[in-house]
């Protein structure tokens, strides 16, 4: 009993942030039809932002971390995010609109490893402590399982996004975004300005990008150049897919889902002592190929 | 009847055009370069082959060994185009292909002491397997959905496969012994290019081949390509065998080049490299991809070396750490400036050497009309 919910709390730590990247991947894939893998530097680069202000924009401190600092250092992140999303859009995607989703694929996976180098050469490959929201975290009753406060803030911040996100899809500059995302042509003619509703997606992709690195800095206490790509983003890409590319409902449940399912794993594998070397990654893939092969469209997606 | 005379204007205008672009294929196709041009253009080819040939005496010493590495990117971007610029499927995840065959030529060679040669062809054949993985799935799902698969497989193998004990030896990884014919780094860059040179002559014979236009058909449209009787199955198949196989070659070629295969030579970024410098290169043009992967082979000696070196502006700031950020901008600017890459740069010189008109570009640079069929 305890294990289970042990695995279960695990889980959704680490799922929780999955989700978060999740959004971001699917917000973008439904008004752009890019598959974002810069997602996860959308999250790296607005923690190093963050961390920069804590420090006092000292590339190698230790992080000042008293509360006006660290919201100070939330917003700052935040921002960044949204930048990042939007620059990366008129950047590279605007460009790219013709061209297949592959080529706009490979376009993001390029701007990932160029951010990814650039915070290698600025902060070196080094790990650097980064605070947590909340530290420490409580018993739950009746068990010895500990649940850390962290894992409460992302999962509250989860699902604020989602509800946030809910509600747009139902203001109309939501109802214009699903106009744009299901057909560019018919949205542009009924007077609504496709290129202002695709910054906008790219714009709340980098604001969502910003919590998960924020968040996902917590998960470990510390980051690292290109941690969130390496650490989150293939679980979350995972997920999205699990959950159905499109749907954010999908999101957000296939991201907590393959939490669960990678922890699982990790305590079969360690509770049979089968030594089967990176455990999480054969979790991801194996999951992946069942739903590409069994339901293509996931579990919440409309289409293919 | 003034619309009828605008049509009729319209219709003779498209026929001249016609007519006019018909003399010109059929003028290209006769014309013959002058013997000045056949020995200039012997002349130019003939220097370069020579180059090739002595570039493992002309290099110094310590960098006899990037030769090799150089020739084997090449035959890995040879790889890579076959997936990607003739059969049209994409592939994040090369380094997993180049990663199994390094480790089943290691096995070969240290657990089965078996001749360097025989370890070649199980590189090739355990190659050949891991990509026939991806083949399979690759019936199914194409697209998006092949390139997530593809990502996920190349995380797979390097933090799975690669890291079973019994297989790769784990951390520490596989001696991958030279043959005693070889052991001299001079020697083994020659056997490397010889190799390349080989993969290169397959490469060629491929695309005249009934087989390999089939393939080709497949990245234009495969519907259409099945009501041509085409078997889609079996030549998407054939083309991850390939693949495979010359990945796997690489991959034990590259294992030898330092004697030791480790897990951690075949990372997930490898992959993205594989697939930087092939669309750099210009997918769909095996000269084009040669020179992509020979440029990423060198860039990050050619920038270590720079910055030791020179003392000016550009070189001061970067050195070998920043080959992922160069090769990640010179990516896009292929992508939004110049989808055919280096071949498509250089297309009157490719036109020229292959003993056409300097402005002849028809074929020569192997692309699909308008270079788009052949983007990642």
């Amino acid at each position: 009993m305890s294990t289970i919910l042990k695995v279960l709390v695990i889980g959704l730590q680490a799922g929780a942030v999955y989700s978060l990247v999740a959004l971001g991947l699917a917000l973008v894939y439904k008004a752009t039809r890019t598959l974002n893998f810069a997602q996860g530097e959308l999250g790296t680069i607005p923690a190093f932002a963050g961390y920069l202000v804590m420090t006092g924009f000292r590339t190698s401190g230790e992080p000042v971390a008293d509360k006006g600092r660290f919201w100070i250092a939330t917003i700052v992140a935040i921002a960044v995010g949204a930048l990042l999303g939007v620059l990366i859009n008129t950047l590279v995607i605007r460009w790219l609109a013709a061209a297949s989703p592959v080529t706009s694929l490979v376009a993001t996976a390029a701007v990932m490893l160029l951010s990814t180098s650039l915070a290698v050469i600025v902060f070196d490959p080094k790990i650097r402590r980064f605070p947590q929201y909340v530290g420490g975290g409580f018993t739950f009753p009746g068990t010895d399982v500990i649940v850390s406060w962290q894992t409460i803030v992302t999962l509250i911040v989860l699902a604020g996004a989602a509800a946030l996100l809910a509600l747009l899809f139902r203001t109309p500059p939501g109802v214009a975004l699903l106009a744009t995302a299901q057909e560019p042509f018919a949205a542009e003619l009924q007077g609504v300005s496709v290129s202002a509703m695709r910054t906008m997606a790219w714009a709340i992709a980098g604001v969502l990008g910003a919590l998960g690195g924020l968040l996902g800095a917590g998960v470990f206490a510390s980051i690292a150049p290109g941690f969130m790509t390496s650490t989150f983003l293939i679980p979350a890409l995972v997920g999205a897919v699990l959950g159905g590319l499109t749907s954010m409902v999908g999101a957000v449940s296939g991201g907590l889902m393959l939490g669960v399912i990678v922890s699982a794993a990790n305590q079969i594998n360690r509770s049979f002592e089968l030594g089967i070397p990176g455990t999480p990654q054969v979790a991801a893939f194996v999951v992946l190929l069942l739903v590409l092969l069994l339901r293509p469209r996931g579990l919440f997606g409309q289409e293919a | 009847m003034a619309t009828e005379t605008a049509v009729d204007a319209v219709v003779e205008e498209e026929e001249r055009a016609a007519e006019e672009l018909a003399r010109k294929t059929l003028e290209a196709a006769d014309w013959r370069p002058s013997t000045r041009g056949v020995v200039a253009r012997v002349a130019v080819l003939g220097f370069v082959l020579l180059l090739i040939l002595a570039s493992p005496h002309l290099v110094p010493a310590v960098y006899t060994n990037l030769v090799s590495r150089a020739a084997v990117y090449g035959i890995v971007a040879l790889s890579m185009n076959v997936l990607v610029g003739y059969a049209g499927q994409v592939s994040l995840g090369h380094n997993a292909f180049f990663g199994v065959g390094a480790f089943g030529s290691a096995f070969a060679l240290t657990k089965m002491e078996i001749p360097f040669l025989a370890a070649l062809v199980v590189a090739a054949l355990t190659g050949a397997v891991g990509a026939l993985v991806i083949g399979a799935v690759a019936l199914r799902l194409r697209g998006l959905y092949l390139a997530i698969v593809t990502v996920a497989y190349a995380f797979f193998a390097t933090e799975t496969i690669f890291n079973i004990r019994s297989l790769t030896g784990g951390g520490a990884g596989q001696p991958a012994p030279r043959p005693s014919f070889l052991t001299s780094d001079v020697r083994y860059a020659y056997f490397c290019i010889g190799i390349l040179g080989l993969a290169l002559l397959f490469d060629w014979r491929l695309t005249a081949s009934k087989g390999g236009r089939a393939i080709q058909a497949l990245r234009d449209d495969e519907r259409v390509a099945a009501s041509w009787g085409i078997n889609v199955t079996s030549f998407k198949l054939l083309a991850f065998l390939i693949s495979g196989v010359l990945a796997g070659v690489a991959g034990a070629l590259f294992a030898s080049t330092e004697g030791v295969a480790t897990p951690l030579d075949f990372p997930f970024a490898l992959g993205l490299t594989f697939l930087v410098m092939t669309v750099v290169g210009g997918a769909g043009n095996r000269w084009g991809v040669i020179q992509g992967g020979v440029l990423f082979a060198l860039l990050p000696t050619l920038l270590e070396r720079s910055h030791e070196n020179f003392h000016v502006f550009p070189f001061t700031a970067i050195d070998a750490t920043a080959e992922p950020a160069i090769g990640a901008l010179l990516l896009l600017v292929t992508l939004i400036f110049t989808p055919g890459g280096i071949a498509q740069q250089q297309k009157h010189l490719l036109a020229w050497l292959s003993f056409k008109r300097w402005t002849d570009t028809r074929e020569s640079t192997g692309m699909a009309p308008g270079g788009m069929g052949a983007r990642p």
